[in-house]
């Protein structure tokens, strides 16, 4: 049932951005023109840069396709919650029989695997428009790639919450993406931040989803060289997905006794 | 069994004021929605809910769907609570809300019910059928593949009785299902009314149609401010004419027909 359930929610989300035919074109146009500022900011600055051992310009599409990733996926996420709660949607659907987390689960994840699809587009223009040279073990990057998406759910549930709770979810969000942004990784090596601001920068889970893809992704790193950077990541999934579905829930029951579900 | 039970039920909303609210005037305080209101609906029985704007008609209606939980009392269907049974109760209702536009816009009729009907546990071998069926009987099959960013209001309402209908539910709750629906089609909603009645279906219905409540309902309650100030049987071909003026005499509201 749960399949059948994600199948149709896949299905909406799809025929809706299909239908969305300028928005569609403008997300590949935007890929291209980012991926070719980064390569010629990378040209710019030359060869003898190597973060971490590799070359700039594979670092910053690894970098800024995993942030962009997370980031977006987030902000779908919201936008859905968001214009369900304007068009009265979200009051309707909270009536259905399916339970009010499997609902939010089921649409993070459409919101995610449309995002998913980005980045391995992102990833592969990279490579072959662009010439990144990469030596993947694909083993490391699925595992990379499937705790990351825990952490991305959780991060997507945390603003629903807040914006079914406060109706403030995308001011948090950006305020969120501008600091992750800058301590994440996603531009330049984080051990070049002063002491303070690096020890911040390994508190965050996307730090260790962005050197994780690189290491796998670029390096060619194996599961068993990575164990320290899957156990972080693992650690942050477990404490905040359970956190971020009771927040959810208590949010929800308050919007129902308050009847604001459909407050915007 | 009765289907649907209110026991004593208080609802009010409060109201916060803006953080900076010398900036503007936006008053604080609190809404009583419902209070002290109780009553029952069995099976087969179609209540209809009258009352002026603000009574607790829609409240009543979102109490039953769970889209809102009670401050006090209890609401039971089918013998489940909604604040500690809520998913055995949506599984029990349908609700076609007033909010015309709670449709995904670039989907089509066909596939915004298909959408719903799968979140509803609707089994995929029947749900062709039904929303076929369902899309015949409120006059949508022509327009079954238009996109519904395409539709009137009216077609908009259609479809969010079709939608509550496709699940086939044992309570149905209407919030003024026929505002915008011409003459006929109004005509033809009734007569579903009655036939989903007679197949033990529970239905509330609110109005403000004296015409419509005459013409479907077995039972009134008249709400005024959240209070209950009437609860009795719809006699045997009781005109719209008569409940006009039972409501103004209970409500204490000037009819100015008459004056």
């Amino acid at each position: 049932m749960t399949t059948d359930k994600l199948r149709a929610i896949l299905r909406r989300d799809l025929l809706t951005a299909v239908r969305h035919r300028s928005g569609f074109v403008m997300t590949f146009v935007g890929v291209f023109t980012e991926l070719a500022a980064f390569y010629f900011l990378s040209r710019a600055i030359g060869p003898s840069f190597r973060p971490g051992g590799v070359e700039y310009f594979p670092f910053l599409l690894v970098g800024t396709g995993v942030f962009t990733f997370f980031v977006m996926s987030a902000q779908a996420f919201l936008s859905a919650v968001q214009e369900a709660q304007q068009t009265g949607t979200l009051e309707v659907l909270m009536t259905t029989s399916t339970e009010p987390a499997e609902l939010v689960i089921l649409s993070s994840i459409s919101a995610f695997a449309g995002n998913l699809v980005n980045l391995v587009i992102y990833l592969a223009a990279g490579v072959a428009v662009f010439r990144a040279s990469i030596h993947a073990n694909f083993l490391s990057c699925a595992v990379v790639l499937i705790l990351s998406l825990a952490i991305a759910l959780a991060l997507g549930i945390i603003a629903a919450t807040l914006q079914v709770a406060f109706q403030k979810g995308a001011a948090l969000l950006g305020l969120l993406s501008s600091g992750i942004w800058f301590l994440s990784g996603a531009m330049f090596p984080v051990e070049s931040l002063p002491r303070p601001l690096e020890l911040l920068a390994r508190a965050v889970p996307l730090t260790y989803a962005i050197e994780g893809m690189r290491s796998a992704l670029l390096e060619g790193r194996s599961v068993m060289a990575m164990a320290s950077t899957f156990a972080a990541l693992a650690g942050f999934a477990v404490v905040m997905l359970p956190l971020a579905l009771a927040a959810l829930s208590l949010s929800l029951r308050r919007a129902r006794q308050n009847g604001t579900l459909s407050f915007y | 069994m009765d289907r649907v039970v209110f026991e004593s039920v208080d609802k009010k909303f409060r109201h916060r004021p803006a953080l900076f609210n010398w900036l503007g005037k936006e008053r604080g305080g609190e809404t009583i929605a419902l209070k002290n209101v109780a009553f029952s609906v069995g099976p087969a029985e179609v209540l209809v809910l009258l009352g002026p704007n603000g009574s607790g008609k829609t409240t009543t209606l979102k109490l039953i769907s769970t889209m809102l939980l009670p401050d006090g009392g209890s609401v039971r269907v089918g013998g489940f609570d909604t604040q500690h049974d809520a998913g055995k109760v949506r599984r029990q209702v349908g609700i076609a809300v007033a909010a015309e536009r709670s449709f995904f816009p670039r989907l089509s009729a066909r596939e915004n019910l298909e959408f719903f009907a799968a979140l509803d546990e609707v089994p995929r071998r029947e749900r062709a059928q039904r929303i076929n069926d369902v899309l015949r009987d409120c006059g949508l099959d022509e327009q079954a593949d238009t996109l519904v960013m395409k539709f009137s209001s009216g077609m908009y309402q259609r479809l969010g009785i079709a939608r509550a209908l496709v699940k086939r539910p044992s309570v149905l709750l209407l919030d003024e299902p026929t505002r915008s629906l011409d003459a006929a089609t109004t005509a033809h909603f009734w007569a579903t009314i009655r036939a989903l009645a007679a197949r033990q279906t529970t239905i509330l219905l609110a109005t403000h149609n004296f015409a419509e409540a005459a013409a479907v309902g077995d039972r009134l309650l008249l709400l005024h401010r959240g209070e209950m100030l009437a609860n009795r049987s719809l006699g045997e071909g009781e005109s719209a004419e008569a409940l006009r003026s039972f409501y103004f005499r209970t409500t204490g509201e000037i009819d100015e027909r008459v004056l």
